[in-house]
């Protein structure tokens, strides 16, 4: 096992890198020259485009930009903001709390709610129940999440004044975003574990434990459930992962801080070590979510077990 | 399923009954943009001089009525007759809010900063002109000096993105300065989390305001500023109380607001250039003065307005918003939209439509035209109506949206037909920005001797009248060899509550005097 996770140790730097990478690769594609952006509504003339550009390092040669990059990633320092004037560690660990949070209660609001409806859907195959699940994770799946916000604002806030509109500071205005972000997600786990339950239920040995005459609850829960969960832990962790690289509509529609927010403007305005920090930042959790997530498959499954050592 | 509707209901019970309504002696002010960095010196966002134009004092003030600068930190100043060094006596006995005295070395450290070329400042560098440095003279005398006369410079140094900091809070704070300012205006930066809020709080010691403002202290204790990005999330955070005011309504919502009793809405001229779109004057097709008045002859600027605008913006007539100085209503008359006589001037420039099918040709080429927009100030849905408008008289239209880097490195190279923009600004110097040869948003791609010569006599002139009567003559010439199609003067719609009263905007338009804002309970 520590052999394994080691292994996937190096694979993560290796992943780290690419990401790096394709970051710094993008953005050199991408349109637009950075200090032209930044000083061009101020008056500045061409001359002083042209300088401000010397002094960011825009002018020397793609790839002395990239090793100085690299070089600085692997001191573990992200660079100051072209744009903020600030430490990008520092301003990517203010969003972060904010972001980490949100995730987490809409990746436990997601996965019930995914689970509910998707064991529901395939243990009553074929009845109105199911049509219902599916019904409901066809929605969830073709809801976007600035529509459904908007909806949950005027019903929560407006009609109802249940909850605040917008903002963060209490768990009441993390209420709606969590429901909202979380419905979102009910969708692809609720199809997922549905078509892992049904592929189960008609196993063998779950034929064999019924014959034995066990509840069917039980059957359910431990004979069904243990080995279908295992690969949907892969599908809830990959977007685990996504939603820590900031969930930029929500952040939007509720005005919520976080890392989504921070990366539109960062690309917007060509920031590029912001960029660059929220990218191998996001590669970081994503890595590392993973890593967790298939411990737990492993856990969940004697066969991955088996043959991980 | 069953179990979890009842903990739903049981949470939402909760949360309903802890309710945090706006506090009594506290504003909640909505900005419409997180901004990009606030430090005035560094950053150039207009959202960031919303709060901070209440934190920091100016040496002068413009009066937004009469457009005449008035004492600010500084009690006078003189103008050397060559127009190079201007000489300000400071007021006495003003103190940070950190305690601090403010004398002629705070100034010159202030302005030393700004300039100094690891500051990096995005803005307020470009706005001090051809500064050549600043020399205390006494105590509370204090030089600056041009390489040459800046007719602009009392009004930049009258914005906050050339405010007085207190020297020691910016040595002590370092690259941490911008979550730490000291000013010393009428509220001290009391607390900002980026992205979430920045709050203000009323300065006791505060004696030293300039004769614009109306109270000598603040009338409110507290003042919290929100960010609110998505435009449709607005009107409803101020209809639940969220928020007092709200900058940057759509104006869909304004009407809304308006029809309620608790609410009214603002709208605030900003000053600076209209809301344009330039004609590349050297890309064929519109290097012919022709098709290019034709499209201004054939833009229903009115219904424009009317469907986007709802109204709320005045219609542009020329390079300049109505509420910037040395604006020439002149060019009101130049243009009435005339759709028949734009179909003349196609025609007459070679353009018909002889295969009827729609669109215009000469020769073997097509009327086509790129046009290229931003995301922002609603400029794509103002590319539609223009679409929809030219195509009936025979112009095809191809608009692309593309991101502000983006547009300006494709304006630069000039692979546009069109493209739209506008700035903010009291001066009207901003058309040198626009109209000299070679200026950076030259996106006419204009080389006009006559046009040079008068944007540069007028920066340097120090007579308001002077300065008025070359920026007439600019705006005529620029109409008159049609280099833009003028669509909307920009307006800041602003949603305030009724509670709110005393709401005044300085001369840009958009920074607010918040020392006058006083609440009703």
């Amino acid at each position: 096992m520590a052999g394994y996770v080691g292994r996937r140790l190096i694979g993560a730097v290796f992943v780290l890198w690419l990401a790096a990478t394709l970051v710094f690769v993008a953005m050199q594609m991408a349109p637009g020259d950075p200090a032209q952006a930044l000083l061009a509504a101020s008056g500045a003339t061409p001359a002083e485009i042209a300088e401000r550009r010397a002094q960011l390092g825009l002018d020397d040669p793609p790839l002395l930009q990239y090793g100085r990059y690299l070089l600085q990633l692997v001191r573990g320092d992200l660079g100051h903001s072209w744009l903020h004037g600030r430490p990008v560690s520092q301003m990517i660990l203010e969003q972060l709390p904010p972001t980490v949070v949100l995730s987490i209660t809409a990746m436990v609001v997601g996965t019930s709610l995914g689970l509910v409806v998707g064991v529901m859907a395939a243990a009553r195959r074929g009845t109105w129940w199911d049509t219902a699940a599916t019904a409901l994770a066809a929605v969830s799946l073709a809801t976007p999440t600035y529509w459904s916000g908007l909806l949950a604002i005027l019903v929560f806030s407006l009609y109802l004044r249940w909850l605040p509109a917008t903002g963060e500071g209490s768990l009441r205005h993390l209420v709606r975003p969590t429901l909202v972000l979380g419905f979102a997600l009910s969708g692809s786990i609720a199809r997922m574990v549905r078509a892992r339950v049904s592929e189960v239920i008609s196993e063998p040995f779950v034929t064999v434990a019924r014959a034995q005459g066990l509840p069917s609850r039980r059957v359910l829960l431990v004979h069904i459930l243990r080995p279908a969960l295992a690969p949907t832990v892969t599908i809830i962790a990959l977007q685990l992962g996504f939603l820590l690289g900031g969930a930029v509509v929500t952040e939007t529609v509720f005005a919520r801080r976080g890392l989504g927010r921070l990366a539109l403007e960062a690309v917007a305005w060509r920031d590029l070590p912001v960029v660059q920090g929220i990218v191998v930042v996001s590669a970081l959790a994503y890595v590392f979510v993973n890593l967790g997530a298939d411990l737990v498959h492993a856990w969940l499954d004697p066969r991955v077990r088996e043959r991980l050592s | 399923m069953k179990r979890i509707l009842p903990a739903l209901a049981l949470a939402a019970a909760v949360a309903a009954g802890c309710g945090s309504p706006t506090q009594a002696d506290r504003v909640v002010y909505g900005l419409t943009l997180a901004p990009s960095g606030i430090d005035p010196h560094v950053n150039a966002s207009s959202e960031l001089g919303i709060p901070l134009t209440s934190v920091y004092d100016t040496l002068v003030y413009q009066d937004p009525q009469t457009g005449e600068f008035v004492p600010g930190l500084a009690d006078r100043w003189e103008i050397s007759t060559d127009g190079q060094v201007y000489t300000f006596t400071l007021r006495r006995g003003v103190t940070f809010h950190d305690g601090t005295a403010f004398d002629a070395e705070a100034v010159v450290f202030n302005l030393d900063r700004v300039t100094s070329p690891e500051l990096a400042s995005q803005k307020a560098r470009f706005m001090l002109g051809p500064y050549e440095g600043a020399v205390a003279i006494d105590e509370y005398t204090v030089e600056v000096r041009l390489s040459e006369p800046f007719a602009p410079l009392l009004n930049s140094l009258s914005q906050v993105y050339l405010g007085m900091a207190s020297p020691a809070a910016v040595e002590r704070w370092g690259d941490q300065y911008q979550l730490h300012q000291v000013g010393s205006g009428p509220f001290t930066f009391d607390e900002y989390t980026p992205g979430d809020r920045l709050l203000l709080r009323r300065n006791p010691d505060y004696a030293w305001g300039p004769s614009v403002y109306e109270h000598g202290k603040a009338q409110v204790s507290e003042i919290e500023f929100r960010f609110f990005t998505d435009p449709a999330t607005r009107s409803p955070a101020l209809e639940t109380g969220e928020a007092d005011i709200m900058g940057e309504i759509p104006p869909q919502d304004g009407a809304r607001l308006e029809a309620d009793p608790d609410f009214r809405t603002e709208p605030v001229a900003i000053p600076g250039s209209a809301l344009v779109f330039f004609a590349n004057t050297t890309r064929p097709t519109l290097d012919d003065a022709k098709v290019r008045q034709a499209l201004i002859y054939g833009t229903d600027r009115a219904s424009i307005i009317s469907a986007i605008f709802r109204d709320t913006s005045p219609v542009a007539f020329g390079p300049l918003a109505a509420a910037t100085f040395g604006y020439d209503p002149a060019v009101e008359e130049a243009y009435p939209y005339d759709p028949a006589r734009a179909g003349a001037l196609l025609e007459a420039a070679g353009w018909r439509d002889d295969d009827h099918d729609g669109t215009r040709e000469r020769g073997a080429e097509r009327l086509v035209l790129d046009v290229f927009l931003m995301g922002w100030g609603h400029m794509p849905e103002v590319g539609q109506l223009l679409a929809a408008q030219w195509s009936d008289l025979g112009i095809e239209v191809n608009t692309r949206v593309v991101s502000y880097p983006e547009a300006l490195a494709l304006a630069k190279d000039g692979e546009h037909h069109l493209i739209p923009f506008t700035l903010f600004g009291s001066d009207p110097d901003i058309l040198r920005t626009f109209f000299h040869s070679q200026a950076g948003f030259n996106w006419s791609k204009v080389d006009d001797d006559q046009l040079d010569r008068w944007l540069v006599m007028a920066a340097r002139s120090s007579d308001r009248a002077e300065r008025a009567e070359l920026y007439g003559q600019v705006q005529r010439r620029v109409m008159e060899l049609a280099l833009v199609i003028p669509i909307r003067d920009y307006v800041n719609l602003n949603g305030i509550s009724t509670r709110v009263s005393g709401l005044r905007y300085d001369a840009q338009g958009w920074f607010p005097w918040l020392i006058d804002v006083t609440l009703t309970p």
